[in-house]
């Protein structure tokens, strides 16, 4: 796919390792970098897209992974999962920089894309080929963006406590708008979050409060995969994010909505398709045989694609 | 508030306990399965129990059962359940030539204790002797590591299928997502249990195994555990704290279509059991030799009478009993296997009446009748 079609919202890896390090990018098929101001007329007599990004004007974002804890108690013995999807929604426009070094480049590429979000990512040298490929994948897949879905409104106050709930929301697949000010459009209006409150007893009162039958998408058969999810009323497209360092295998999928057709891309898994896919009763329901880091669902409601 | 420091607050409050007079969740069956004319739970012996003992069965020092009388228990076992002279026609009653047969065995204790490979191999003959061909039976459980450490192959004749749900640990591919029981117990965000897939596309019956076990959760693991939690994924979720959810979630799984109406057989291996630290079996000090099997339709019935081995066991060597809910039983994480008046949950032995109001066999002592074997 040209250069020039990709969505200007697009990851790219950041680099910031001398010019002697450029063999090294090209055998991982590296074409495009963020690098620090000044460098990319240096960068492009190389043979590189070189774009100056300014890391320290960009949020951090966190390396995306997922940790057991077993030696903390939890409510619900669900792992940590350390996602950006929350922190795009709050602060949408804006520019961000993961240091993604620990082997979660990939993902982070992922993450990004999923959200349309500007993204710089540092990954380690070991780490570029597959960084590179992901990539790939991306622009294979990439389409004009939809809208992003969601049924609970936030209005967000900018507090720490917000920031916590906002996390968990996402953590807990509870598709959210931030929201200026409170719209009937949505099922649920979140307008304040209490600054004493238990963050994670708050998500799930939303959750109660919505009803799970309400849900906009629900996945069963992993605790480390994190969605979202866009459309425009007859076609929509489901992201789906694995945090954990396994492959999922026989991830059901709830979408609500009747779609008539579905088509999967699973990075790594080329060919793979969906499987006992079902659409009745106001929901359409598939499995996903296996996925690794990434996957996205294009879901049609009339029966052509 | 950050969301983990919240959680490791809350570690230091007590848990809440589960009421005696327990809330049922809410739950969702789907099952597109008819029932059988007749399902296989509690079956055509409902409230009847064949228990047969033999005190030769099981060496103590070596753990190593005698194949010979196994066989003679289970032929006696079987006989005295039908009332029929040859055993061929006991197993005739429960299995016919065309069928393909799924073999539940439990694992979950493995190297200390599982369904014996001895018991599985001569239920395997007799299956095979009333015409089932080798590649019409699987022996199958959850977990791929636990089922593999067993050896089945060594016991059984080629062709017999040995097979596990998950190859790794949470892999839901081999689940049917049309089949399942949906609840929420404590938050969880997966809320499905799915059953294995071949229970309905492949097994037309089902031959369970359970041992005789102690349950920190469901107060002793038998007939019902083995079929309900060895047959549905994501069933862990029914822990927390120390409180469970198991006193109705048993049953009810155990109730859903086609696997109540499919199983029709219950072998109880009881040649060693575990009377503490269940349904893992790391430490041998709390393993026993009851050297007994029990035959029967009815998983109740055979359930009913395991809590009594179990607990009369608990009883002797001066343990908490099965019933018992008081918090100051309740022991830190780990502490409970060594302990055995240490409770890791608030046990729900409870679970068994519970699958009796549910229709899946006779609860009430009173009322089984229990034809005992001495070999």
């Amino acid at each position: 796919m040209p250069l020039a079609f990709l969505a200007v919202l697009w990851p790219a890896l950041f680099w910031d390792r001398p010019m002697e390090t450029a063999d090294t990018l090209r055998k991982a098929g590296i074409e495009r970098l963020c690098v620090p101001a000044g460098q990319e007329q240096a960068w492009r007599k190389q043979g590189f897209a070189a774009t100056p990004f300014d890391r320290a004007r960009a949020v951090q974002a966190a390396a995306p992974k997922v940790e057991y804890h077993m030696d903390v108690a939890s409510a619900t013995r669900v792992p940590w999962v350390d996602a950006n999807g929350w922190r795009f929604e709050r602060e949408p426009g804006r520019a961000f920089f993961y240091d993604a070094r620990a082997g979660s480049a990939v993902l982070a590429a992922a993450e990004a894309f999923a959200y349309g979000a500007e993204a710089a990512i540092f990954a380690a040298p070991e780490d570029l080929t597959p960084f590179e490929a992901m990539l790939k994948f991306l622009a294979e897949i990439d389409q004009p963006r939809m809208p992003a879905m969601a049924n609970i409104g936030v209005i967000d106050d900018g507090s720490d406590t917000m920031a916590e709930a906002l996390n968990l929301l996402a953590r807990h697949n509870l598709l959210f708008h931030v929201i200026p000010s409170a719209d009937p459009k949505y099922d649920l209006n979140i307008r304040h979050v209490p600054e004493a409150a238990n963050p994670y007893e708050f998500a799930m009162k939303v959750r109660r409060d919505l009803t799970d039958e309400k849900r906009l998408l629900r996945i069963f058969g992993s605790n480390v995969v994190l969605v979202r999810l866009t459309g425009d009323g007859q076609q929509a497209r489901v992201h789906l994010l694995n945090y954990g360092q396994a492959a999922v295998k026989g991830l059901r999928v709830r979408v609500l909505g009747v779609y008539a057709q579905g088509k999967l891309a699973a990075f790594e898994h080329p060919g793979a398709a969906l499987e006992d896919y079902s659409a009745q009763d106001g929901a359409t329901e598939f499995t996903i045989p296996e996925m690794n880091a990434y996957a996205v669902v294009d879901l049609k409601r009339d029966s052509k694609f | 508030m950050h969301r983990r420091t919240f959680l490791q607050m809350a570690a230091a409050a007590p848990a809440t306990l589960a009421a005696a007079d327990h809330k049922l969740p809410k739950y969702r069956v789907v099952s597109h399965y008819p029932a059988a004319a007749q399902p296989g739970m509690p079956g055509p012996y409902s409230g009847h129990v064949a228990s047969v003992h033999a005190a030769k069965c099981m060496d103590e020092n070596t753990e190593k059962p005698d194949p010979a009388t196994v066989r003679d228990m289970m032929t006696r076992g079987m006989r005295a359940l039908t009332s029929d002279a040859d055993v061929r026609d006991s197993w005739a009653r429960f299995i016919a030539p065309s069928d393909v047969v799924g073999i539940k065995v439990n694992c979950s204790g493995a190297p200390g204790i599982m369904s014996s490979p001895v018991v599985v191999a001569e239920i395997v003959r007799n299956l095979i002797t009333v015409g089932v061909k080798p590649g019409a039976i699987w022996i199958y459980e959850r977990f791929q590591d636990q089922l593999d450490s067993v050896h089945y192959d060594r016991y059984v004749p080629d062709g017999v299928h040995i097979w596990a749900a998950e190859t790794s640990r949470g892999s839901a591919e081999s689940y049917d997502p049309a089949t399942y029981v949906e609840t929420v117990f404590f938050n969880e965000d997966d809320t499905r249990s799915n059953l294995i897939r071949l229970v309905g596309n492949r097994f037309t019956k089902i031959v369970n195994v359970p041992n005789m076990k102690d349950h920190g959760a469901a107060g002793v693991t038998g007939c019902l555990k083995n079929i309900a939690y060895g047959n549905f994924s994501n069933v862990a979720r029914s822990h927390s704290g120390s409180e469970t959810t198991t006193y109705s979630f048993i049953g009810t799984l155990a109730a859903v279509e086609p696997l109540r109406s499919r199983t029709v057989l219950q072998v109880m291996d009881g040649l060693r059991g575990v009377w503490h630290g269940g349904p893992f079996s790391p430490n041998r000090k709390f393993r026993f030799y009851p050297k007994r099997m029990m035959f029967g339709s009815d998983p109740v019935a055979i359930d009913r009478l395991l809590l009594d081995i179990i607990d009369d066991k608990r009883k002797a060597e001066h343990a908490v009993s099965v019933w018992d809910r008081s918090a100051k039983y309740l022991g830190a994480a780990g502490d409970h296997g060594n302990n055995p008046n240490l409770n890791e949950f608030v046990r729900e032995p409870g679970h068994i009446e519970y699958a009796g109001s549910l229709g899946l066999g006779v609860y009430e002592l009173d009322k089984i009748k229990v034809t005992s074997v001495e070999v």
